[in-house]
C-alpha cells in the first residue's frame, strides 16, 4: 500500500466533509469538538465498567451511540473502531471488545495529536 | 415554516438545528419522545425529524401516535436512524413515516427531501382552501351571494335556541319584490336579475351586522333578526321597504318603479316556536301585505293567533 499515507481515509477527521456538512462554519466546529471530548470521557469510562462486568448489551449501546457522533463529525477511524465495538457487544465477544476498547483510546490521543497540530485550531495558541 | 427536531445525540441535533435554520426553517429542537409529542400538539408544526432511537418514547411510537389522531392537518415526518436494513426502513415507514433517513445524514439529501414535505403541504393547504370555497359556495345562493334556504333555516334553529336561553326574541323578515313576474315578462330575466340584486343590495345596507339576509326561494328575500322583539321589527321592516321604495331601476328604455311586500314574524310571546312555525307565519303576513295592495308591512301576530286556536 503505497500511498497509505497519503489517502484522507487515513486521517482521523476528514475536514472537508465536516465542513461541508456544517456549511464551513470553523467555530462551530470547535464548539462540536468539545462536546465530543465530553462525551467520549464519560462513555469510555461506562466502557471500561462495562467490559470489565461483561455487560454487553450496554457495550453495544455504548459503541452504537459513539459511533453515531464519530459518524456526524467524519472521524472516520474512530467511526470504524466504534462499530466494531457495537459488533463485539451484539455478539458477546469479549476479546474483541478489549481490543476495541484499546483501539479507540489509541484512535482518540492520534485524534487529539492530529487536531493540536492542525491549521484549523489557529485560534488557540 | 415551523419544523421540530426530536433527536437525543448533541452532536447530531446541534448539526440539523444549525442546517435547518441556515435554510430558513423556524427550527424547535427536543431531546425525548415525550417532549416531541407535546410539541407536536401545536397545529401549526406540520414538519418532523424524528430520531427513531430515542429515550422514553421513540420516533416510530410518535409515528403510530400522530397517524391515529384525527385531525385535520397533516404532519410530515422524516425518520432518521442509523438502521439501514431493508426490514428496518420497511418497519420505519410501516409506522407512517412519510421519509427514511440513515444517519449520519446527507444534507443536501435531506434538503430536497424537506422539499417534497412542503409540496405535500402547499398541496394540503391548497385542497383546504378550496373546500372552505366549496362549502361557501353550497351555503350560499350563486345569484345573489345570499345564504340559501338550508343555511338560513339552520342558523333561525340556532338563533331560536340561544333566544330561549336568553329569554331574547327572534324575528323574520320576509320580504318580496312586487310584480316580479310582470318584470321578468316584460323586459327579460336579465333585468329581473338586476331588479332583485338592486333589492338584495339596499336591503342588506339596512339590516344590522348580526341579522343574516338569505334568499328563500325566487324573489323571496328572507332575513332572521337575534334579539329583535315585536315591538321593533315593525320599524326595521318599515326602513327596509323605504328604501326600496326610493329609487327605482333604470333600463334602456324607461325606470322601472321598485317595491316590496314586507312580512314579519317575531317568537316573543310564544317561546317554544319552531323555526318552520316562525317563517310560515311571516310567509302568511307577506301573503297579506300583498293582498292588502303591496308595498307596505305586515306583523303577525302570534300570540293572538294562539289565543285563537287554543
Amino acid at each position: 500500500m503505497p500511498n497509505h499515507l497519503n489517502s484522507s481515509q487515513d486521517l482521523p477527521i476528514d475536514f472537508p466533509e465536516v465542513l461541508e456538512r456544517i456549511g464551513g462554519d470553523e467555530l462551530f466546529l470547535e464548539e462540536l469538538l468539545k462536546i465530543y471530548f465530553e462525551e467520549f470521557g464519560e462513555k469510555h469510562a461506562q466502557l471500561e465498567r462495562a467490559i470489565e462486568q461483561g455487560n454487553f448489551t450496554l457495550i453495544q449501546e455504548l459503541g452504537h451511540s459513539l459511533k453515531g457522533a464519530s459518524a456526524n463529525l467524519s472521524l472516520t477511524v474512530l467511526k470504524k473502531v466504534c462499530f466494531s465495538l457495537e459488533v463485539s457487544g451484539r455478539e458477546n465477544k469479549i476479546e474483541q471488545a478489549q481490543s476495541a476498547l484499546a483501539a479507540l483510546e489509541k484512535e482518540f490521543q492520534k485524534l487529539k495529536d492530529y487536531l493540536i497540530a492542525s491549521p484549523l485550531k489557529k485560534g488557540s495558541d | 415554516m415551523k419544523l421540530l427536531i426530536a433527536e437525543d445525540d448533541l452532536i447530531s441535533s446541534k448539526i440539523l438545528e444549525k442546517n435547518l435554520e441556515n435554510w430558513g426553517y423556524e427550527v424547535s429542537l427536543v431531546k425525548s419522545g415525550e417532549k416531541a409529542w407535546a410539541a407536536l400538539q401545536d397545529e401549526d408544526l406540520r414538519l418532523a425529524i424524528l430520531d427513531w432511537m430515542m429515550p422514553g418514547m421513540d420516533g416510530v411510537e410518535i409515528c403510530k401516535k400522530i397517524r391515529r389522531r384525527k385531525r385535520n392537518k397533516y404532519t410530515y415526518i422524516i425518520l432518521l436512524s442509523a438502521k439501514d436494513r431493508k426490514q428496518d426502513i420497511i418497519a420505519g415507514l410501516s409506522s407512517g413515516a412519510d421519509d427514511y433517513m440513515t444517519k449520519p445524514v446527507n444534507f443536501l439529501e435531506l434538503r430536497a427531501r424537506l422539499q417534497t414535505g412542503k409540496r405535500i403541504i402547499d398541496l394540503e393547504d391548497k385542497l383546504i382552501f378550496i373546500q372552505n370555497q366549496l362549502k361557501d359556495m353550497a351555503s350560499r345562493d350563486s345569484l345573489t351571494k345570499l345564504w340559501n334556504r338550508g343555511e338560513i333555516i339552520k342558523f333561525l334553529r340556532e338563533e331560536l335556541e340561544r333566544g330561549k336561553r336568553e329569554k331574547k326574541a327572534v324575528g323574520v323578515i320576509m320580504a318580496d319584490l312586487d310584480y316580479f313576474k310582470k318584470i321578468n315578462d316584460f323586459y327579460g330575466h336579465d333585468i329581473g336579475d338586476a331588479a332583485l340584486l338592486q333589492v338584495v343590495s339596499r336591503v342588506k345596507r339596512k339590516v344590522r351586522t348580526s341579522d343574516k339576509v338569505g334568499r328563500y326561494g325566487g324573489d323571496e328575500i328572507i332575513i332572521i333578526l337575534p334579539n329583535c322583539p315585536q315591538s321593533e321589527i315593525k320599524i326595521i321592516a318599515e326602513r327596509l321597504r323605504l328604501s326600496v321604495v326610493r329609487r327605482g331601476i333604470k333600463t334602456d328604455l324607461d325606470t322601472i318603479p321598485l317595491t316590496i311586500s314586507v312580512g314579519c314574524a317575531c317568537s316573543d310571546d310564544s317561546p317554544q316556536l319552531t323555526a318552520e312555525k316562525l317563517i310560515r307565519a311571516s310567509d302568511e303576513a307577506l301573503l297579506k301585505a300583498k293582498s292588502q295592495g303591496r308595498n307596505c308591512v305586515v306583523v303577525e301576530n302570534l300570540s293572538n293567533k294562539g289565543r285563537k286556536n287554543a
